[in-house]
């Protein structure tokens, strides 16, 4: 029965031993044993930066460059943290980077969930030209947006503000695709029967489909948040100032500045990653089965 | 359901079609300004200014046709940003679809503990790139980076890995594929799970050992996700690296990780180029057109699942 389990273990080999449960669990044992290990391995190697930096960020500078490395500082401190805090302005990274992530990814949910909708669940004149010319624009790389739309941003005002961060990325192609694809899962009947209840087309569209539409809603919010919290190219070139800055930006210049301060730079990339990480931490049943759920499929 | 259809083809639902009709009217305008606007009127925009001798300090931009794009075919710089662009997309989309294929077909038959080592695989996709440049300098820093300190207990000397012109681009490849392998590993996953399991017990009873399993059946069926994830990748690499790049080399040493992404940026916005940097970023947006087209006509990508 747990055959097929067996997918693609190269220890898994002797299929003489078939027959009898002993020998059943015992090539259980061993051919999930040799997955474990090659996992555990790979997964010791994508946590060791991750560990390293909190080692490194509770170290006086002295600690930093001292040879045998060691895991545990021999004096921790927590002066890293409060440098970053003190030179970083960590607070203002933390409010400007969540205030400009929150509106947008709330816009680029409604819009698409809007957007999805229309071109998943309507029959009018155009809509698939209109969906596939939408469409289009995703394999446009964004090197070539970065210079017309910094010109255009100077030359209506914005050059430097929030606005400049959020009014261009409203619309967002991605997510629209994938609740365009979502919608084929919510049945048309409930939604005429709806009409025919009388619903407003408003009405139907917030009150039923956005609640039906949950399990790619909530992972599409997690990936949005998470790409709109790290988006760093764009906020570079547009915002001078400051007092403005995201994290992304704020984490680059500062490391520029400390350069050779490891400890309070690795106490910056840990204050930048942890809120992210933990949030993630929190909802990621969503997100991992919603990635398969919202049809990422070749 | 056959009311609907029923209702569809009598026109039915003609009553209610003034609400539909403005509703998605309503929705659809904001939605085609909004496009015109930021997503095809700066395409063009964009050509316009690769048209010109684009500075953004004083006013004067002369128009000098197609000199810029000239500019590029005779500039050996360019050839070595091309170059560096390729060497880093095509290894790092092979060899990180190739480790995460790995890693999806050992994770898959696991149930105890899946979650969590597809958690652990998944950190570095959810950290931003800046973060992570940000400690892999610091372990890969030469004379107190992680890697040498522990690479010196084991006797071997010292390696500047980013601030050598061999060991730079390797380096940031690397890292690349750990910040990647997370996702593309579920990607694999969610395909993996589309084989029928029939297809393995039938083999099995015909006595297939695990390795023919693989070879025989998971291999093949699973190609066009694997071949969906080169594409994309490759696809990606074009217009990819710029934040690991800017933040752990900064294109050097001598420009031996100075990617297009990377390039673009500097033309625009530090040497003050823009037209220059336009027409890079057409060549850019011409290789990635034809990439995408070759994929329509390799691989009839199924929009509607």
């Amino acid at each position: 029965m747990a055959n097929q389990d067996f997918v693609g273990v190269p220890s898994q080999i002797d299929t003489q031993s078939l027959s009898g449960a002993s020998s059943e669990f015992q090539r259980l044992r061993r051919g999930l044993l040799f997955n474990y290990l090659v996992l555990g391995a790979g997964a010791i190697l994508m946590v060791v930066p991750f560990i390293w930096m909190i080692s490194t960020s509770f170290k006086p500078q002295a600690e930093t460059v001292s040879f045998p490395p060691r895991l545990f500082p021999i004096s921790p401190t927590i002066s890293n943290y409060i440098d970053v805090f003190d030179r970083a302005n960590m607070g203002r990274l933390y409010w400007n980077t969540t205030f400009i992530s929150v509106i947008k990814t709330v816009f680029n949910i409604y819009t698409s969930a809007l957007l999805g909708y229309i071109f998943g669940k309507f029959v009018f004149r155009g809509r698939d030209i209109i969906f596939y010319i939408l469409l289009s624009t995703w394999i446009i790389p964004f090197e070539v947006y970065l210079i017309p739309l910094y010109l255009m941003t100077v030359q209506v005002g914005w050059a430097d503000t929030f606005t400049a961060l959020i009014v261009p990325e409203i619309f967002t192609v991605y997510a629209m695709f994938m609740f365009r694809q979502f919608m084929y899962t919510i049945p048309t009947e409930l939604i005429d029967a709806a009409r025919i209840d009388g619903a407003g087309e408003w009405y139907i569209f917030h009150r039923i489909i956005i609640p039906l539409s949950r399990a790619a809603l909530f992972t599409l919010v997690a990936f949005y948040f998470m790409w709109n919290w790290n988006d760093f190219l764009w906020p570079l070139v547009v915002i001078s100032d400051h007092d403005k800055y995201v994290i992304t930006v704020g984490l680059a210049t500062f490391v520029g500045e400390f350069w050779n301060q490891y400890g309070v730079i690795m106490a910056g990339a840990s204050l930048a990653i942890i809120p992210i990480l933990a949030l993630f931490i929190a909802v990621q049943r969503f997100i991992i089965e919603g990635v398969v759920l919202t049809g990422l499929k070749g | 359901m056959i009311q609907t259809f029923v209702q569809r083809f009598t026109g039915n639902r003609s009553t209610l079609r003034a609400a539909e009709h403005r509703f998605i009217v309503i929705a659809l305008i904001p939605t085609i300004l909004f496009y015109a606007i930021v997503k095809f009127y700066p395409i063009f925009f964009s050509f316009f200014i690769s048209m010109h001798e684009w500075s953004l300090f004083g006013n004067v931009s002369p128009f000098v046709g197609f000199d810029n794009y000239a500019l590029l075919a005779k500039d050996s710089l360019f050839y070595k940003v091309m170059w560096n662009t390729m060497y880093r997309t095509f290894a790092g989309t092979f060899l990180g679809a190739f480790c995460s294929l790995i890693v999806a077909l050992i994770l898959n038959p696991i149930k105890r503990g899946s979650i969590l080592l597809r958690l652990i695989y998944f950190l570095p996709v959810m950290t931003s790139v800046i973060a992570s440049a940000t400690i892999w300098k610091w372990m890969l820093q030469t004379r107190f980076g992680l890697l040498n300190q522990l690479l010196s207990v084991v006797g071997i000397q010292p390696v500047p890995w980013l601030q050598s012109t061999t060991w730079a681009m390797p380096s940031i490849i690397v890292m690349g594929i750990w910040g990647g392998i997370g996702f593309t590993v579920i990607i694999y996953l969610a395909g993996l799970k589309g084989i029928p399991r029939d297809y393995y017990e039938a083999a099995e009873i015909d006595g297939a050992s695990s390795i023919q399993l693989a070879l025989k059946i998971t291999l093949p069926l699973l190609k066009p996700v694997v071949s969906f994830v080169l594409i994309t990748g490759v696809i990606g690499g074009f217009s990819g690296g710029f934040q690991a790049i800017y933040m752990m080399t900064g294109g050097g040493p001598l420009d031996s990780t100075r990617v297009l992404a990377l390039h673009i940026y500097d033309y625009a916005f530090q040497r003050m180029f823009m037209g220059q940097a336009s027409s890079m970023s057409f060549v850019l947006f011409a290789i990635v057109l034809i990439l995408t087209l070759v994929q329509f006509k390799l691989q009839r990508v199924d929009w509607e699942l």
